[in-house]
């Protein structure tokens, strides 16, 4: 009997704890599924419920200025404005003024500007103003991602802040080297597809198991960039299917296109603007990737609309503050002219930066590789 | 009480050590003379704690000098891969690896640095494990035993072999299983995504049925004889010929539990096949892969394994033809193998940078057509803008070229 009334309690002890260490689990793990397919198929979407939440209640959006009126009438000033000449002043102010706390913080205009001479692209010493530069070209290229990608961005569009979140440097920037070189799908390389579409083997598809994880090393960035596990674009039972594949897959095949003409238009070749500093080991230009955007938020700040409140940001200057119905328009041109100082050869601009853009963007030709070039037919 | 020597004994052997029978010497010879050294308190819980003597003989000793070769060109060169970093070596250590070579070398022999290793130390470890196969065959032969064990580990080697028969047959050494902790995890990954799914190859499902049945009959033959070891049933293999009551026991119970019983001979029986079993379907399974199916999923749904699904997006056969894009493999430089990339010229290079068919052979290609990065820029901006061939003396223009959409997209 003595032996009993100490065990007992022992073993009460041991229920207890096991009981507090299950609910530890329960509480530091937290994760919620939600179902996404057809049931029993395991199509769910995995996160953690505290994580997501709080994420969610601390993500910020900076305060949108108020609405800009019309120009006054009259020839507009603009002085070497060469993208944000097609709005009026007060939005191309407010526009500014939103940039700097979006990209520099709050008022910091000398991140780009020669606040001597605003219109210049050259500091007093006659030093270039690469800032300035890349701001401009990135201008361009988010007129061109709302403007010609809204089968990934749809009319929530993008924003100087989507990817800066008040940084001059957004996440996600990757510069070629052994590590990164699945990113090159996002730049270079292309054809991802290495699962065969019929049951035989055959010459059509000769993809290795090392491309297949080549891919697989692509799909998990996607992954871990979106906060998503592989069953929210894939049923994983056929990574291959797209009809059995929800339609997210679509989206995020439209954002790797997206990338790919944001990576090789626009960023990739600002690399002679940038200093050393801001290049990497091979020279290379920073480019992005889904986490350049997405920073880990299977839909960029949640969803929020905020480039509704921005008309300059869609190259609208009919802009009416109703919620964005899309531009099926072409985007703009790219009518960047540099004013060096000194000697700029302004009468060879390039003629097509000055040509109207055609009224469907056409197919542009697209450098066939060059001798070194990755890939080939 | 009895006392058995079964799990956590706490029967604690110490006798004169076992030499065990006569061997041929002309062979080899033992080494040491058999123990219970430092180890042989907590061995002894596990039962007879007699350490040696070892026969090594010359397949032996071979072996292990041929597996060491291979450990050690492993080692090297994953050592090699951090930069003889001793520290990263062992922080990255699972994650570090020898990798065969690239896809473009086919059944070709690649250099050293490039895969070159790879097949050697491959090559060493095959002869280290087939000579320990022909060391438990002459042991078997020399005990005058019956084969069984050697022709369960010649099952293991056939599926270890069908990792090198499988790409022989699709033609290329680069489809070889990696020499890494992870790596070769991740191998095992991407070969079933590349072939459709494994778990559709029906001997995969095979090799794991005996696998998992491995190991149910583990639990259930080990439980059934340390249940009735109180009764004797520990000499079970003295029970196959004189049945007792521990046998009697073990086989009502289990006849009371699922219908019908094994016997003390059968169970050993169904173990061995089980366990060959399972690495002679897995082998099977890989030399049928990529060989004869490319996709067990589309195999599975055309015999009526894989059910059907509503479809959660419907397409059309132009988007279809879009989203499939094009298989990795007929690229070129679609192999992951890294190549530095040309370093950025200047957008401002001379227009004769740019091959005169540019302007015309993209549009053809049904996925935008891809240059390296620096030329892909003045090549976008077509002839239309010529760039001056003087150069601006700073800040040359970021991009001459219009936005371009990538072709292929639906404008």
């Amino acid at each position: 009997m003595i032996t009993r009334s100490f065990v007992m309690p022992l073993r009460n002890c041991a229920l207890l704890l096991a009981t507090l260490a299950l609910g530890a689990c329960r509480f530091v793990d937290n994760r919620q599924t939600s179902q996404r397919g057809y049931r029993g198929t395991g199509m769910q979407v995995v996160y953690p419920q505290k994580a997501t939440t709080h994420a969610f209640q601390t993500t910020r959006l900076p305060s949108v200025p108020p609405p800009a009126g019309e120009s006054p009438p009259g020839p507009l000033p603009w002085k070497n404005v060469q993208v944000l000449n097609d709005v009026s002043v007060a939005e191309f102010n407010r526009t500014m003024i939103s940039m700097a706390e979006w990209v520099a913080g709050p008022g910091n205009c000398q991140y780009c500007h020669n606040v001597a001479n605003f219109a210049s692209d050259t500091a007093n010493n006659g030093k270039p103003l690469y800032t300035k530069v890349v701001a401009r070209r990135m201008l361009q290229m988010t007129r061109n991602i709302n403007g010609n990608w809204q089968a990934h961005v749809a009319n929530t569009g993008v924003t100087c802040y989507t990817c800066h979140r008040g940084k001059p440097l957004p996440n996600g920037l990757w510069f070629y080297s052994t590590e990164t070189q699945y990113l090159r799908h996002y730049l270079d390389s292309t054809g991802a597809r290495v699962v065969t579409h019929q049951i035989a083997p055959s010459n059509q598809n000769r993809s290795s198991v090392k491309q297949t994880e080549w891919t697989y090393a692509l799909m998990i960035s996607q992954s871990r960039s979106l906060g998503v596990n592989c069953t929210y674009c894939h049923n994983t039972r056929q990574f291959a299917s797209w009809e059995q594949a929800p339609p997210q897959r679509v989206k995020a095949y439209e954002g790797i296109q997206m990338l790919r003409d944001v990576n090789r238009n626009y960023l990739a070749p600002l690399a002679p603007v940038f200093p050393a500093v801001r290049l990497g080991a091979k020279g290379d230009a920073p480019k992005a990737q889904c986490l350049t955007c997405h920073n880990g938020v299977y839909k960029p700040l949640y969803g929020a609309q905020m480039v509704k409140n921005y008309p300059a940001l869609w190259g609208r200057a009919d802009w009416d503050g109703q919620p964005f119905p899309g531009i099926h328009g072409p985007a703009k041109p790219d009518s960047t002219k540099i004013i060096a100082a000194g000697k700029a050869p302004t009468a060879g601009q390039p003629a097509a930066a000055v040509a109207p853009a055609p009224a469907k963007p056409a197919v542009a030709p697209i450098a066939k590789p060059a001798r070194g070039a990755q890939e080939h037919q | 009480m009895l006392e058995y020597q079964n799990l956590f004994t706490r029967v604690q052997v110490r006798t004169a050590p076992d030499p065990g029978l006569p061997i041929d010497e002309g062979l080899g010879m033992r080494i040491g003379k058999g123990g219970y050294g430092v180890l042989g308190y907590w061995l002894g819980k596990l039962g007879d704690a007699q350490l040696g003597p070892i026969y090594l003989g010359l397949e032996g000793a071979a072996s292990l000098f041929f597996g060491f070769i291979a450990f050690e060109i492993i080692g090297l060169n994953m050592w090699r891969s951090v930069g003889w970093s001793p520290v990263q070596f062992v922080r990255q250590l699972p994650w570090l690896s020898l990798e065969p070579p690239s896809p473009e070398y086919g059944l070709h022999i690649p250099p050293l640095d490039k895969g070159g290793w790879y097949l050697i130390a491959g090559f060493f470890l095959t002869a280290a494990i087939f000579l320990w196969w022909i060391r438990t065959y002459k042991r078997a032969k020399a005990l005058k035993m019956g084969m069984h064990l050697c022709w369960a580990f010649g099952s293991a080697i056939f599926l270890y072999m069908a990792f090198f028969l499988q790409p022989v047959l699709v033609g290329s050494y680069s489809e070889m299983v990696p020499f890494g902790l992870f790596p070769h995890l991740d191998w095992t990954s991407a070969f079933s995504i590349r072939y459709g799914n494994l778990y559709y190859n029906p001997f995969h499902a095979l090799s794991i049925v005996f696998l998992y049945g491995s190991a149910l009959l583990w639990a259930m033959h080990g439980a059934t004889i340390l249940a009735v070891s109180r009764y004797g049933g520990e000499r079970e293999i003295e029970q196959i010929t004189d049945r007792g009551t521990a046998s009697e026991r073990a086989q009502l119970f289990w006849r009371w539990c699922m219908g019908w019983n094994a016997t003390m001979e059968s169970i050993h029986r169904w173990a061995w096949w089980f366990a060959v079993l399972t690495t002679f379907t897995g082998g099977i399974g890989i030399l049928l892969t990529g060989t004869v199916v490319d996709n067990w999923y589309l195999w599975a749904v055309k015999h009526h394994v894989a059910p059907e699904y509503p479809k959660q997006n419907t397409l059309t056969a132009q988007d279809l033809e879009r989203l499939r894009g094009r298989y990795a493999g007929r690229l070129k430089g679609g192999y992951p193998t890294f190549t530095v990339p040309q370093t950025a010229t200047p957008m401002d290079a001379p227009a004769g940078a740019v091959p005169a068919e540019a302007a015309v052979a993209a549009p053809a290609v049904a996925a935008p057509a891809v240059g390296a990065p620096a030329v892909a820029a003045p090549g976008v901006a077509a002839p239309a803008a010529q760039v001056p061939a003087s150069k601006p003396p700073v800040a040359p223009a970021p991009n001459p070229a219009a936005p371009a959409t990538p072709a292929g997209r639906k404008p």
